[in-house]
């Protein structure tokens, strides 16, 4: 006997996209979320590309979807460890780690102000420090704490100071099964490590940073408050490179294009003129791939003064005095090697799709294959691809998944 | 008129080259020029020949083609995978082989030398053996366990024999049961194939199999022998083991046949030679040797390992001349002083002869000494 449900695997914005879709067409459905909330990838994004608004809007719309709808079942912190069947029969094996703070909680705050234990802060990319009783952001949901299991001592301190009964450091792991008639693979991406491009400095040069770092400088809610400022010595930058394919489209890292790299480096090059309107900024490519009308936004970016975009591919990084960085790349279009120097620099690193172990086909770069069915990639799981796109395809990956839920079990 | 009038005649030239279609995977991103070390001296776009090529507009005549030290910085972080070093190979093969254009003097000298006497100096090929006697080593029959091969460098050349002498003295200390060829052997031919001169390539792989018949396994000095007995010689039929002089070191350090008595006090920097790293991914066992000879303190170059800094020798070039100021070696000299280096270890004979010269020009001989890892073992034991 099949099941009716569907199965959304990742709460990023392509999960939460499927999960809603398939909802309120009357399916019930269960949205599994590794970590402690939903938003994925988009909430650490200062604005999205081409029309530079914030991610939130766009969240926050999700959210109230989800909340009103009662067909949505969210389990957060819950990672798939695998799933097996067939179309229309499908059974996930879930684990879930214990939040161990629970529902009374009011998002009040104090048991921060009592934690013990600073941890360096994942959602900032380590760029600042948060406590081992957390909240990602303002607009995080759901918007009650999450203690991180590893860091926490179990000293009990918030326990103490917390007068809503909320938190409740006996919670245990458990494992559950989810049965589901269709499953929507969301996993989406993280970002390429940095660290194995040994020839651009990052990791040793401070001033060295990945996009996905850059966009967490320019947000208000940021460590630096949305001053864009370099992380060394919290310089205002007078020049910044932006050094695209930082491991893409290259077979010693990621064969792949990753799509969305060239569109995001111009993004922020338009936000970071906005703070610094006078600052040299360079642009170095391989090819900038603009899709669509998107080319517009490119036009735009290279008619700005004081931005140079300079077709040739950064071998080097070196940190030299006062933290910044030389940089070693032929200027093809006058064929001759420059070295320029610059108070920061973006590495335009790419995307590195999520796996989930189980009966799914995946192409040889880790990317959900499009010949599964029944189990249906959806968003950047399923090939790079910007906010928008995504939506558009987690859309698409629901019908497929209903598809799934309707001929499946017959 | 074509805008390209020589491309049908280089399209037909490469075309003869199995590896002709090498060039064409290449996206034109620039990551060997930006890599290439000739950019620290002088303006090498490396780029722009794998461009012309595809467009078939390569002037043969051009000195550029003779430019490349073969080092293998631009293959290695190549994100196409184009293998630059067979690409430069095969016009220089053309031009070799073909006569479409000239070859550099001090080149076809060299060539002209090796293959007429099977050594790059013009020795007579009846004096190879004379360092051995002195030396202390025997003639190598099929019996014997190791076939030392010395390279022509430290065979021919007095100042560099130091190599030969002191890896000599390092295997009768350890026992090791060894012998040479003397005026049987050639040289491997590594740097005539990467000239172009594939013919006397082939002819002189074939002598030194002929030659080298009953020998299981091969010490080679130079990294350069090594990478051509491990790496082409298998191909023509060569089925011996090889190992560089520097693994047989570390391993005979490791199982405990070499003990050092003495101490060797000084700073020393080791120059990862570029057939020895980045062509056959050996970067630890030279190091491991440094650093088990009491009293070495061993210091890094800013560039090494897959990173290092050619000496500038490889690709024919030792045999070429290169104008001072645009010499690696020189920068090389600079950065081990900088670094507060007493001793720049070598593990090859031609970074040996490379440095050695760029000691001169600079004037450094006082601040800096270049000493092969033979020598410093051997001060040790």
């Amino acid at each position: 006997m099949g099941s009716q449900k569907i199965l959304v695997i990742g709460g990023g914005i392509s999960g939460l996209t499927a999960a809603v879709e398939a909802a309120e067409v009357g399916y019930d459905v269960t949205l599994v979320e590794q970590t402690p909330y939903l938003g994925g990838r988009v909430t650490k994004m200062h604005s999205y590309f081409p029309k530079l608004c914030v991610p939130d809007c766009g969240l926050e719309i999700n959210y109230r979807r989800i909340k009103m709808n009662p067909k949505v079942k969210i389990i957060t912190q819950a990672e798939v460890e695998n799933i097996s069947g067939r179309p229309g029969d499908y059974e996930a094996t879930v684990k879930v780690t214990p939040r161990m703070v629970n529902d009374n909680c009011t998002a009040c705050g104090k048991c921060v102000e009592a934690c013990p234990v600073e941890i360096p802060n994942e959602f900032n990319y380590g760029m600042d420090k948060c406590k081992a009783i957390y909240i990602t952001n303002g607009m995080a949901f759901p918007q009650k704490y999450a203690i991180n299991k590893e860091a926490c001592d179990g000293c009990g301190k918030c326990k103490e100071v917390c007068e809503y009964n909320a938190i409740d450091l006996d919670m245990s792991e458990e494992t559950l099964t989810i049965k589901a008639g269709g499953v929507v693979v969301a996993t989406g991406w993280t970002p390429y490590e940095a660290s194995n491009l040994d020839t651009l400095a990052f990791g040793k040069a401070p001033n060295v940073i990945a996009n996905v770092m850059m966009e967490r400088l320019a947000a208000t809610d940021g460590p630096t408050q949305g001053k864009i400022l370099r992380p060394s010595d919290s310089a205002e930058p007078k020049s910044i490179a932006f050094v695209q394919c930082a491991g893409s489209r290259d077979q010693n890292h990621l064969p792949y294009c990753s799509g969305v790299c060239c569109m995001g480096s111009l993004k922020q090059i338009t936000y970071v003129k906005e703070q610094y309107p006078d600052a040299q900024i360079s642009m170095f490519y391989i090819d900038i791939r603009a899709m669509g009308y998107l080319e517009d936004f490119l036009v735009k970016v290279q008619e700005m003064e004081n931005v140079s975009l300079i077709k040739g591919k950064v071998a080097k990084i070196t940190e030299v005095a006062n933290g910044n960085l030389k940089l070693e790349v032929e200027d093809i279009a006058q064929g001759n090697k420059i070295s320029p120097e610059v108070d920061l620099v973006v590495l335009a690193t790419g995307l590195v799709p999520s796996k989930v172990p189980g009966d799914i086909n995946y192409d040889e770069y880790g990317f959900v294959a499009p010949d599964n069915i029944g189990i249906v990639g959806a968003g950047c799981a399923k090939k790079p691809t910007d906010v928008s796109n995504s939506v558009m395809d987690a859309t698409g990956a629901t019908i497929k998944a209903i598809q799934s839920v309707v001929g499946g079990g017959a | 008129m074509s805008v390209a009038p020589d491309k049908e005649t280089v399209d037909i030239l490469l075309m003869q080259e199995e590896d002709q279609a090498l060039f064409k995977i290449c996206y034109q991103c620039g990551t060997c020029t930006g890599t290439c070390p000739w950019n620290l001296v002088r303006n090498f776009s490396v780029r722009t020949i794998m461009h012309k090529a595809q467009l078939g507009l390569i002037d043969f005549g051009e000195e550029d083609i003779w430019q490349c030290a073969t080092c293998g910085a631009c293959v290695s972080r190549c994100p196409r995978g184009v293998e630059i070093i067979d690409v430069m190979r095969a016009f220089r093969k053309i031009i070799a082989e073909m006569g479409v254009a000239k070859v550099p003097d001090s080149l076809r000298m060299s060539v002209k030398n090796i293959a007429a006497l099977g050594n790059p100096m013009g020795e007579p090929d009846d004096k190879r053996g004379n360092w051995m006697e002195a030396a202390g080593v025997k003639p190598f029959t099929p019996e014997t366990e190791y076939l030392y091969f010395s390279c022509c460098v430290p065979a021919f050349d007095g100042k560099i024999r130091r190599m030969a002498t002191s890896l000599t003295e390092i295997l009768n200390k350890a026992g090791i049961d060894f012998g040479a060829l003397g005026n049987a052997e050639k040289c491997c031919g590594e740097s005539v194939r990467k000239a172009g001169s594939e013919s006397v390539f082939m002819s002189l792989a074939q002598s030194n199999i002929e030659a080298f018949a009953g020998a299981k396994k091969v010490i080679a000095t130079s990294p350069h022998c090594y990478h051509t007995f491990k790496n082409e010689y298998p191909e023509l039929g060569a089925e011996f083991e090889v190992m560089h002089y520097t693994q047989l070191l570390d391993q005979l350090i490791q199982d405990g046949k070499l003990t050092f008595s003495k101490e060797v006090k000084a700073k020393v920097i080791y120059h990862d030679p570029c057939y020895l790293g980045r062509h056959n991914d050996e970067y630890e066992a030279p190091r491991r040797v440094l650093q088990a000879i009491p009293g070495v303190e061993l210091i890094e170059f800013p560039d090494n390992r897959q990173s290092a800094l050619c000496c500038g020798g490889g690709g024919g070039r030792v045999w070429m001349e290169t104008p001072v100021g645009e010499r690696f070696s020189e920068l090389k000299i600079e950065q081990a002083i900088e670094a507060g280096a007493e001793v720049l270890a070598v593990a090859c004979p031609y970074c040996m002869l490379m440095f050695d010269d760029a000691l001169l020009v600079t004037d450094k001989e006082d601040v800096l000494k270049i000493k092969d890892i033979s020598e410093l073992v051997a001060e040790a034991i």
